[in-house]
């Protein structure tokens, strides 16, 4: 059991503050309190739940989910503001940065974040294409069940191989595209290394992590080399899912995401 | 894979319908090949000792199972499409929707390799249950060993039935897909059957002829008739209705000279046509699905369902209706 040995923790996963407090709706709220819950709300109660099954399980276990909170230039008021809300919700947030737009990234890099989760397709495109490993935080309408956190890893970006990646330039992707799509893979492979880990804690039913791959374009050979080469970094996934080009959204409907790695291949038509 | 296979593969993909557009046919992992053995495993040995097997034998391709012909018929009647048409989506589409783990999705993928499938969409759910992606793939026809699966199914009006692997195996056509139907509870709703069990057969005439006129209400498989005639008519349009290679049959104890009129009466006013209308007065209708040899006979009652299993017919059971909470008693089947 090595991994227990070595301390391969914490899973820190940086987050921004406007996905975790609805601003938009701050004048309508009531609550002066708090700030009114964002969309990464779910994901963070999901995460906790994690935390505290990993932690029934081995106390001294070293490999948990740290959240670390950015913030983007924002007043002094709304600073004090996310420290009280975050406190009020008893949101287990390592550390707060509150930077300027353009120290993001080097926020992101200098603090070895192994997951940049954004709302935003952009910021994790540009964080992708510096290397830094980014996912989208699954914009979930509902507030489901927080006792399971699920993660998807796109089959495509794993299972294609280099050459074919090389050859999507026929089919219309840029070499912007190909290459964050080629980024992507490498920067998910920690990633799923350590989630592998933290999977493995628990059994097959009953677990409150899950995890999927899920094949947009690829065909069903394309998601088994993604299974075979997740298997190989240690993680054999819960869920399989090849959409062979049929839209994603109803499929992600079902699934509920926290975490969607799809490298920039699923907002393609 | 080489850069042209590579092409290859992702221009097949661009070529497969939007949901929609298709004729979607969701199967589970235990019906589309044999998987007793595992099945086994699983129910004395628990999950973990599950998968664990399946890993093991991932090389091993499964054998086919109860739905298999039923696909590859399937599969022939696109290739005719295709030809035909060689730019529409009305085709059919297969989805492997099963509630098994991804650690089994190698072994799975092997097998559809192994027998020259084509199937490049599926679904792994890993124990959660599939209903929801039935309805995000706009099914329209669901096919399970689960009976409890298929109920949650018609529950959500998606037609569906659960399917039984034969001992022997009759020959089924390798050019034409033959789809056989029940009436009452199949096609239609079970509002007739409820006064057979109710009241006896003498009532049910009575009720049969006093409606002649009215037309019955639809069951749970007359969505899928429906789909099956629009992909006729479009070989009739170019010149193939002798040789279609969609035949539809429709399978009833009802006699003909009466309580069979109702039901043509209403095949007819919803503007579909069968092939072949066999009323068999409440004859068994074993001998009659080995002369038709069906693909699949959809029929709401278990009792004809294992009756036809047993003559090596492949026979899906609709779990849909009043047949559900009183099971046939041998005696009692007199003509229709």
């Amino acid at each position: 059991m090595e991994d227990k040995k070595n301390c391969t923790g914490p899973l820190m996963i940086a987050l921004q503050y406007n996905d975790l407090f609805d601003l938009d709706s701050i004048s309508t709220s009531t609550d002066t309190d708090a700030l009114p819950k964002g969309r990464a709300f779910t994901f963070m109660k999901a995460v906790q739940t994690v935390n505290e099954r990993l932690v029934e399980q081995n106390k001294s276990d070293c490999l948990l989910f740290e959240v670390i909170l950015i913030s983007k230039e924002c007043s002094e008021e709304i600073k004090t503001k996310i420290v009280e809300s975050v406190k009020h919700y008893g949101l287990e947030i390592g550390k707060f940065f509150f930077c300027k737009k353009e120290e993001l990234i080097n926020t992101l890099q200098s603090n070895k974040v192994k997951l940049f989760l954004s709302t935003e397709r952009d910021d994790v495109y540009e964080a992708l294409h510096t290397g830094i490993p980014a996912a989208l935080l699954y914009d979930q309408a509902d507030d489901h069940v927080f006792n399971q956190l699920t993660v998807i890893f796109s089959g495509d970006v794993i299972g294609f191989s280099e050459d074919s990646l090389d050859g999507l330039s026929e089919f219309g992707f840029s070499e912007t595209q190909i290459e964050t799509i080629k980024t992507a893979k490498i920067c998910m492979k920690e990633f799923a290394v350590l989630i592998g880990q933290m999977r493995r804690r628990f059994g097959q039913e009953n677990s409150p992590l899950c995890t999927c791959v899920l094949t947009s374009w690829g065909s069903r050979n394309v998601c088994a080399s993604a299974l075979k080469t997740l298997r190989e970094w240690g993680l054999d996934v819960d869920e399989a899912f090849c959409l062979a080009g049929a839209p994603c959204s109803p499929i992600l409907a079902v699934v509920k995401p926290h975490i969607l790695w799809d490298g920039g291949l699923l907002n393609m038509s | 894979m080489t850069e042209f296979e590579f092409l290859g593969e992702l221009s097949v993909l661009i070529s497969l319908p939007k949901p929609e557009n298709a004729v979607t046919i969701a199967v589970s992992s235990r019906v589309l090949f044999r998987t007793e053995k595992e099945q086994k495993v699983f129910e004395q040995k628990g999950i973990e000792e599950y998968l664990r097997y399946q890993v093991e034998h991932e090389n091993e391709p499964f054998a086919p199972g109860p739905a298999f012909p039923f696909v590859k018929a399937l599969e022939t009647v696109n290739n005719r499409l295709r030809e035909l048409y060689p730019d529409s989506e009305e085709l059919f589409d297969i989805v492997l929707v099963t509630y098994n783990h991804a650690h089994v999705g190698i072994r799975l993928i092997n097998t559809i390799n192994y027998h020259n499938l084509f199937i490049e969409r599926f679904c792994m759910t890993g124990g959660s249950s599939p209903i929801g992606y039935l309805k995000a793939w706009h099914t329209n026809l669901y096919l399970s060993a689960d009976a409890e699966k298929v109920q949650e199914a018609l529950a959500e009006g998606i037609a569906a039935a659960t399917m039984f692997m034969p001992e022997k195996q009759i020959e089924v056509s390798e050019t034409q897909l033959r789809v056989a139907f029940d009436g009452d509870a199949v096609l239609f709703s079970d509002e007739s059957e409820r006064i057979f069990k109710a009241h006896g057969l003498d009532k049910f005439f009575e009720h049969e002829r006093e409606n002649e006129n009215r037309l019955l209400d639809h069951g749970p498989l007359k969505g899928f008739l429906e789909v099956l005639g629009k992909l006729q008519k479009k070989f009739y349009a170019k010149g193939h209705r002798m040789d279609c290679p969609i035949r539809t049959y429709l399978v009833t104890a009802r006699s003909a000279a009466s309580s069979g009129i109702r039901a043509l009466k209403t095949l007819r006013a919803w503007g579909l046509e069968m092939d072949e209308a066999l009323f068999l007065a409440g004859a068994p209708k074993g001998p009659m699905l080995e002369k038709i040899r069906p693909h699949i006979y959809f029929d709401d009652q278990m009792f004809h369902v294992e009756g036809a299993v047993e003559m090596g017919a492949i026979a899906a059971h609709v779990p849909y209706g009043i047949a559900q909470k009183y099971p046939h008693k041998k005696s009692t089947n007199a003509g229709k």
